[in-house]
């Protein structure tokens, strides 16, 4: 096995960053999981890696959303931690990106998205002390150390996120082995196990779209794509 | 003696609006966004009131609980420099800010969840995850693009509007009918979930090739329908999807 720790380095800057902007910072959607794994594939040498994964969980995670005290499941750091894991994988594996590899890594890391939320919910006892102090600074008179409280409140995000993506950088070389010795057939079966999951993530979208007749645009959706194709399909090879 | 200017120039403006942006940064549990707001509008703050009694008063006001969606808490931050303007200039009440915070950040709240995470949000990535097979790459700027010319030109016209109207923002708001919009939003956004499980189902298919194939598109469409049906009835995401990645293990295994 041989880590390059400059990926993992990168890995967990970008994992870092993007984990500020998803709540403390702007929220232009850079944290969303179809940009922040494309940008991570790119950052490891594996767009294709982390475009495929970016698509499969932009769907997957489509209908959650921070309402009011709600804290929804972390799917910017489970895009980061599973685009980074398939992208050091397919490089320690050197034969490229693969839907198995892809596969592999959204079976192993997607559950990120839990461990990231509970995270969030710890992270919230930090911003609440954060709270009385700027609250007691602002009753003995020192405005400017109450109003700096605010800031203080991102970083433990950046380096806790950035970690974990580091992490999974990590374990994306350590876990190249396993998929050395797997068996062809279950090679081949994860291979297909790529559309299925990316079909029943687009499905999930279409349910968490919120759309009062969602089963009836999604159908019309498929009914045209699936036309189209066919016809395409057809002329090219009649 | 000092003289308190009452009208903010465009530099301190400038400043609050940006420093908005970081409304979230300690949210929360007690006060949630109140850090977050205070930041925002001390340079007005510190412009409008003399240091003393009356600026940490001004502050306080302000680090009182406060929860809104962050991006139309730009109208509300605007609203708040047009009432600290006037109790500056002895116009109104200090009171007059804290109703006017607490009567807008519900409403707002509701309107802005509704608009951006529940149509913009899904709509935008929907339409940029359907277009990955076509655009490749460029699927990412256009999503980026797309989101950000409503989420940036919304978050500064609301921030114009509550400087300038104050109490009357909310009439301009209703104008701008966002609940309509974010139902068509809703329903592309489904739409276009319905076409890319169509052409991941049938480019599927196709390049498996041979006698499968009709089958195995088939089959990978029946498993989206499925999968919408189960997750309708509650149950969970993550079941499906390692279901359905089990079924589809043994086939590709098998078949």
């Amino acid at each position: 096995m041989s880590v390059v720790w400059t990926q993992v380095a990168l890995a967990g800057l970008w994992g870092g960053l993007v984990a500020l902007e998803r709540k403390a910072f702007l929220q232009a959607m850079m944290s969303r999981p179809l940009v922040a794994a494309t940008i991570m594939g790119a950052l490891l040498d594996d767009v294709a890696s982390g475009l495929a994964i970016g698509m499969l969980l932009e769907l997957f995670f489509l209908g959650t959303a921070n309402l009011g005290a709600a804290l929804p499941e972390n799917d910017t750091l489970a895009a980061t931690g599973t685009s980074a894991a398939a992208a050091t994988l397919s490089a320690a594996t050197g034969a490229g990106s693969t839907p198995a590899i892809w596969s592999l890594a959204v079976l192993l890391f997607i559950g990120l998205g839990r461990v990231g939320r509970r995270g969030d919910r710890l992270l919230e006892g930090y911003t609440a002390r954060l709270a009385r102090v700027a609250l007691a600074s602002a009753e003995a008179g020192n405005l400017a150390r109450a109003m700096r409280q605010n800031l203080w409140g991102m970083w433990p995000h950046f380096g806790v996120y950035g970690a974990l993506t580091a992490l999974c950088a990590f374990l994306g070389f350590c876990i190249e082995p396993l998929l050395q010795v797997l068996p062809p057939m279950v090679v081949r079966g994860l291979a297909w196990a790529w559309p299925a999951m990316a079909s029943v993530a687009a499905a999930i979208a279409a349910q968490g779209s919120h759309a009062r007749r969602a089963p009836l645009y999604a159908g019309l959706g498929a009914a045209v794509v699936t036309a189209s194709v066919v016809c395409v399909l057809l002329l090219e090879d009649p | 003696m000092s003289v308190t200017p009452t009208a903010l120039r465009f530099g301190v403006l400038l400043r609050v609006f940006l420093r908005s942006l970081f409304l979230q940064a300690s949210w929360n549990p007690k006060g949630m966004q109140n850090l977050g707001l205070a930041y925002a509008v001390y340079p007005a703050l510190e412009a409008l009131y003399p240091p003393g009694p009356a600026r940490e008063e001004a502050v306080r006001r302000h680090l009182v609980f406060f929860n809104t969606h962050p991006y139309v808490a730009a109208a509300i931050v605007g609203g708040v420099l047009n009432h600290e303007q006037r109790i500056a200039r002895g116009e109104e009440t200090p009171d007059k800010v804290v109703a006017f915070k607490a009567a807008l950040m519900g409403p707002l709240a509701a309107l802005g969840d509704g608009f951006f995470w529940l149509s913009l949000k899904p709509a935008t990535g929907a339409v940029s995850a359907a277009l990955v097979p076509l655009l490749g790459v460029w699927a990412v700027p256009l999503f980026l693009v797309l989101y950000n010319l409503v989420h940036v030109l919304l978050r500064v016209r609301l921030y114009w509007l509550g400087l300038t109207l104050g109490d009357r923002l909310v009439e301009a708001v209703a104008r701008a009918n966002l609940p309509a919009r974010g139902a068509r939003l809703r329903a592309v956004a489904a739409t276009s979930a319905g076409g890319v499980a169509a052409w991941l189902a049938v480019s599927f298919g196709a390049n498996a090739g041979g006698l499968y194939a009709p089958l195995l598109a088939a089959g990978c469409l029946a498993l989206g329908v499925a999968s919408y049906a189960l997750v309708s009835r509650r149950v969970p995401n993550y079941v499906v999807l390692y279901v359905a990645a089990g079924l589809a293990c043994v086939a590709g295994a098998f078949l």
